[in-house]
């Protein structure tokens, strides 16, 4: 077989598997999947900002809970369609990153976490505290997409939605914006010297990642059918980034293979819910100090052992000069 | 382009730079003209970066003004400059360490809207030029500071329509071989594309031989302007190295 053809062969068996995959497998671990994909999404828009970009958003969660809430609130108050209300949410989220990008643009590292971090807790402490619009603390019912809480049509929304996330992403990175990006995170001052607009695409990945996240926490708010605050708890956003180290930053299938296999990790810790969130913490620790690509390093080491015969190592320091 | 058609590329016209209350450019003046390869050198702390940052954007100009082609470009943001045709170097190399170095060229060129296909031909002639090409997929992380010093000045090399080229210390810290091909680089863009060169540099020797005109800045203020020859000579000029400068010794606009 050609390489080429194990490849369309492998993705192919992939999409059967997870096509088949919820006929075979119970109710629970549906929904179990489906949480998963929606944290894939997550995860992957969250890289697209603080992986590439370099911008170390401590908001991304709150701008799913900013869509799910947008979104009911418009449906329940407005009497919006979910037609209407998903697309109007997210238009009024990017417009929100959009002027909290604008608000980070002088500031870096440390400082632009504290400011996004600092303007989750206000949008948090703003839906717990306004509990005549928003039911606060005891959460709100939201309007099932489905009309139905069975998790089957939900698994197959939130896979349509990641693929889709997933692919523009891909899209994006390869695309020229891609490359502003990259050099952004790599040295803004630079980047800025050779002609990249730095204000622009800071802004534009502010903007896009957030969109994802809106859209993501919209459909979530209305296949769960309660939503509460809790959505916009640091612990939510400490988890997306958990995804993503563990499976590799700045890689495009580290966040994915991140966040299933980091999900499903927690599912086998279900008995143990008090002290899990302390093993994935220890294990970001580990992963941080002795392996800092993640999963996608292990897997890029492991190809390269077993390619190694085709293409031995070349140190990039041999050179003319020495 | 004969003597008679050269134009007035760079004017500096009294340029200031205060940070809080330190005066590092204290009405510095200063005229290019196309085609040109111009020195600027001066002691540690005379100016010479915190000047250059101002003609290319990245610090502001608290008084007088920068004057590309007679407009003035003072307060625009560094990408615009870029986008006029202006590039820089730095003095500590500023690559995109986690791109390669194929990556690190498309950089300017896709920024000025180049078509990618005939970008990436563009870059890899210049890496051949510049013997980067075995390098070409690595990140550039993995150079060493000589290779990354070459890949930040044939990087510069990308935009179409370079008309002036600043560089900060190209020749600092680099091995004899690389520094050739800099040097190379720079007489052959200066001779078939016309382009203008501004060059801080403590290397003497390299600057007499590379540059027909230095300026000299000591204290923020420029000191002596001429051939190497000349300013070499000038009291002036070697009273700054060994350290005093008198207050009045400034050259007028």
């Amino acid at each position: 077989m050609k390489p080429s053809h194990l490849k369309i062969a492998s993705i192919a068996a992939l999409v059967l598997m997870i096509v088949l995959l919820p006929h075979l497998i119970s109710d629970y671990w549906i929904y179990v999947i489906t949480i998963a994909f929606f944290y894939t999404i997550m995860a992957a828009s969250w890289n697209l900002l603080g992986g590439y970009t370099g911008q170390f958003s401590l908001a991304h969660h709150t701008f799913a809970m900013l869509g799910a809430y947008g979104s009911s609130l418009l449906m329940v108050k407005a009497g919006f369609p979910f037609f209407l209300s998903i697309p109007t949410v997210i238009l009024l989220t990017i417009l929100v990153s959009a002027v909290l990008g604008i608000l980070c643009l002088r500031v870096q590292g440390l400082y632009l976490a504290l400011i996004t971090w600092a303007f989750a807790e206000v949008a948090r402490n703003y839906i717990r505290l306004d509990y005549m619009f928003t039911g606060g603390d005891r959460g709100m019912n939201t309007p099932l997409l489905f009309g139905t809480l069975k998790p089957l049509p939900y698994y197959f929304l939130f896979l349509i939605i990641a693929v889709f996330c997933i692919a523009l992403i891909a899209l994006v990175m390869k695309s020229r914006v891609g490359f502003y990006l990259r050099s952004i995170r790599d040295d803004p001052i630079a980047a800025q010297s050779m002609g990249v607009n730095i204000v622009r695409y800071k802004i534009i990945a502010f903007m896009l990642s957030s969109g994802m996240a809106s859209m993501a926490g919209a459909f979530y708010g209305h296949s769960i059918g309660l939503i509460s605050p809790i959505m916009g708890d640091f612990n939510e956003m400490a988890m997306i980034i958990i995804f993503v180290v563990i499976g590799g930053m700045r890689t495009q299938t580290g966040p994915i293979v991140g966040a299933l296999s980091v999900r499903y990790l927690m599912e086998l810790l279900r008995e143990y819910a008090e002290i899990r969130i302390v093993i994935l913490s220890a294990i970001v620790i580990l992963v941080m100090r002795f392996y800092s690509g993640g999963l996608m390093q292990l897997w890029e080491q492991l190809r390269r052992w077993f390619e190694r015969d085709a293409d031995g190592p070349v140190s990039a320091y041999e050179s003319s000069d020495q | 382009m004969t003597k008679a058609e050269a134009q007035r590329i760079l004017d500096v016209r009294n340029v200031v730079k205060r940070f809080g209350g330190l005066k590092a450019n204290d009405g510095v003046c200063m005229q290019l003209t196309t085609g040109e390869i111009r020195g600027l050198i001066g002691p540690n702390g005379s100016g010479k970066t915190t000047l250059i940052n101002q003609v290319t954007g990245i610090y502001d100009v608290s008084e007088g003004s920068v004057h590309y082609f007679e407009k003035p470009i003072n307060g625009l943001s560094p990408n615009v400059i870029a986008s006029l045709g202006i590039m820089r170097t730095f003095q500590v190399a500023r690559v995109f360490q986690d791109m390669t170095v194929l990556e690190n060229m498309l950089i300017p060129a896709l920024a000025q809207g180049q078509n990618r296909t005939r970008a990436t031909q563009k870059a890899q002639d210049l890496l051949d030029f510049a013997l980067l090409t075995r390098l070409m997929d690595k990140p550039a992380k993995s150079l060493s500071g000589g290779q990354n010093m070459l890949l930040q000045i044939v990087r510069g090399f990308m935009i179409d329509g370079l008309r002036l080229y600043v560089m900060d210390e190209p020749f600092a810290g680099v091995h004899q071989s690389i520094k050739g091909i800099i040097i190379k680089a720079i007489k052959m863009m200066n001779k078939e594309k016309n382009v203008t060169f501004l060059i801080v540099s403590h290397e003497m020797a390299t600057v007499s031989s590379l540059c027909s005109r230095v300026t000299v800045l000591a204290k923020g203020r420029r000191i002596a302007e001429g051939s190497m020859k000349e300013v070499a000579n000038n009291p002036e000029v070697i009273d700054a190295y060994l350290g005093g400068v008198k207050k009045d010794v400034v050259v007028e606009c």
